[in-house]
């Protein structure tokens, strides 16, 4: 019973990225499923934000959670997301292609043709929020075997993103609490101009990171060897499959999808590392993240939130990440993301936080750093 | 249902030859934190392929690469046969040289 519950816990996002997917298949009104239940998991957040629990193990130390079964679902993801974005294409179709409005039936399941303007935001929406969650997906096979990283990369190419993987694995972690490391939002910063800022910058590290790389192997920039280059063509699919099925509208869909699914990845970024600060060359520990833990946030994002275990443990298993006591704003993802979006709001939640965490949390070093910060 | 997807764990052996250390690792844990748990001084600091901080010289044996050992190490080391503990899954009971941290 308890190997079923550690494993069916983490099913959320795939169940959830289903149910969207049919909603944009059902069409009128159901388009939007996928943006009520993101309103709806915010909810869920903020109610079970004080539930926080322990990674689960047996007497014998061993996980419960069964790599086996938890790779094959985020393999499955892939299929799942290209199917998320088939679905909205096919959407797009309907309505640059002036389809009428009726019921329709397929498999015995009614469901609507055609597509109204306002429904067609409302699938994009759809699409691109549960595009964004994907990332969590993306992430965590860009730490586990080559299949995986390769796997990675294909998902993140669906939000034009396939720099990630690398910039994550050889910049973020190596680098981070650092101004080295794009993705870690300096005190102040807020989350629009730091989604900007991390998605660029991480793009130019996975482009310098390649031309050195290619330059060691006497290998010309321009080759099929240039990973950079190899991940935007992964994106080419996508292009082309809304270039076909809507033409301009296509592109402004596939931009709105693009732009909602990279803003959820550089929000969970600036979420994750937000104001803390480390000495460059100094180990990375856990009081260099923080955690969100509340139990939805961390059965929803399969754990991703322990982030003080992921960044000292960058091998272990999500299943597997556990509470190390790293600093926690004390709410969900979802809670704390709709504090981002107001940047006043977000700065002060969290002054008290990085006040304790300069008392308490950081080295000598550190603080002088936070002071100057502060002093700009 | 979640049991049929079990598995008995297999384990290889990793000897350390410039330290005379020998130590079990278990199919899916990769060479640094099989070390790490049998309580092994094993430099290291990303855990993840970045640092290049957990490198070591396979003399014996075969392993799988998880992540392309090319963005750290030089054409040199990959050609003597380095690699990076971290991201190193055993393929057989293996020989290494280390210098383990004091």
């Amino acid at each position: 019973m308890k190997t079923f519950y550690v494993n069916a816990r983490y099913l959320i996002v795939p169940l959830m990225t289903i149910a969207t997917i049919f909603g944009i298949f059902l069409g009128n009104n159901f388009v939007w499923l996928g943006v009520i239940l993101f309103g709806f998991n915010t909810i869920i957040d903020t109610l079970t934000k004080d539930i926080h629990l322990r990674a689960d193990f047996d007497e014998d130390g061993n996980s419960f959670g069964i790599k086996k079964f938890q790779y094959a679902v985020m393999y499955l993801m892939l299929p799942t997301f290209i199917v998320l974005q088939i679905i909205l294409a096919w959407r797009l179709f309907h309505y640059t292609s002036a389809y009428p409005i009726e019921v329709l039936s397929l498999f015995g399941i009614n469901y609507q043709s055609g597509i109204s303007g306002i429904n067609l935001i409302g699938a994009t929406l759809s699409a691109g929020l549960w595009a964004g969650l994907g990332i969590i997906y993306g992430h965590e096979l860009s730490h586990n075997r080559k299949e995986g990283f390769f796997i990675s990369r294909l998902i993140m190419s669906l939000s034009g993103a396939s720099h990630f993987t690398y910039a994550h694995v050889y910049n973020h972690h190596l680098d981070l609490g650092h101004e080295d490391d794009p993705a870690t939002a300096p005190r102040g910063r807020n989350v629009y101009h730091h989604a900007w800022l991390s998605h660029v910058g991480q793009s130019k590290y996975s482009f310098d990171l390649e031309r050195d790389k290619l330059k060691k192997q006497r290998k010309s920039f321009f080759s099929l060897s240039n990973k950079w280059i190899i991940g935007y063509l992964y994106s080419l699919p996508s292009i082309i499959l809304f270039v076909w099925a809507g033409g301009v509208i296509g592109i402004l869909s596939l931009l709105v999808v693009w732009v909602i699914s990279n803003f959820l990845l550089e929000a969970l970024n600036f979420m994750g590392h937000y104001g803390l600060i480390r000495e460059h060359g100094k180990p990375v520990e856990h009081r260099h993240s923080w955690d969100n833990d509340n139990v939805f946030t961390s059965w929803f994002f399969i754990e991703i939130g322990r982030q003080g275990d992921h960044h000292v443990r960058g091998e272990t298993y999500f299943w597997e990440l556990d509470d190390v006591d790293a600093p926690n704003y004390g709410i969900g993802y979802f809670s704390l993301f709709v504090l981002t979006l107001i940047p006043p709001l977000f700065r002060k939640f969290t002054k008290e936080l990085l006040e304790d965490w300069d008392r308490n949390k950081a080295t000598d070093s550190e603080r002088k750093i936070a002071h100057q910060i502060g002093n700009l | 249902m979640f049991n049929l997807f079990k598995k008995k764990a297999k384990f290889y052996s990793a000897k350390i030859l410039n330290n005379d250390k020998e130590f079990k690792v278990s199919k899916g844990k990769n060479l640094l934190a099989a070390a790490l748990d049998d309580g092994i001084n094993w430099p290291h600091k990303c855990r993840v392929g970045s640092c290049g901080s957990c490198k070591y010289k396979l003399i014996k044996g075969k392993i799988s690469p998880d992540i392309d050992f090319g963005y750290v190490l030089s054409f040199d080391e990959l050609n003597d046969g380095y690699a990076l503990a971290c991201q190193s899954s055993l393929k057989s009971d293996v020989e290494v040289e280390i210098e383990l941290k004091k």
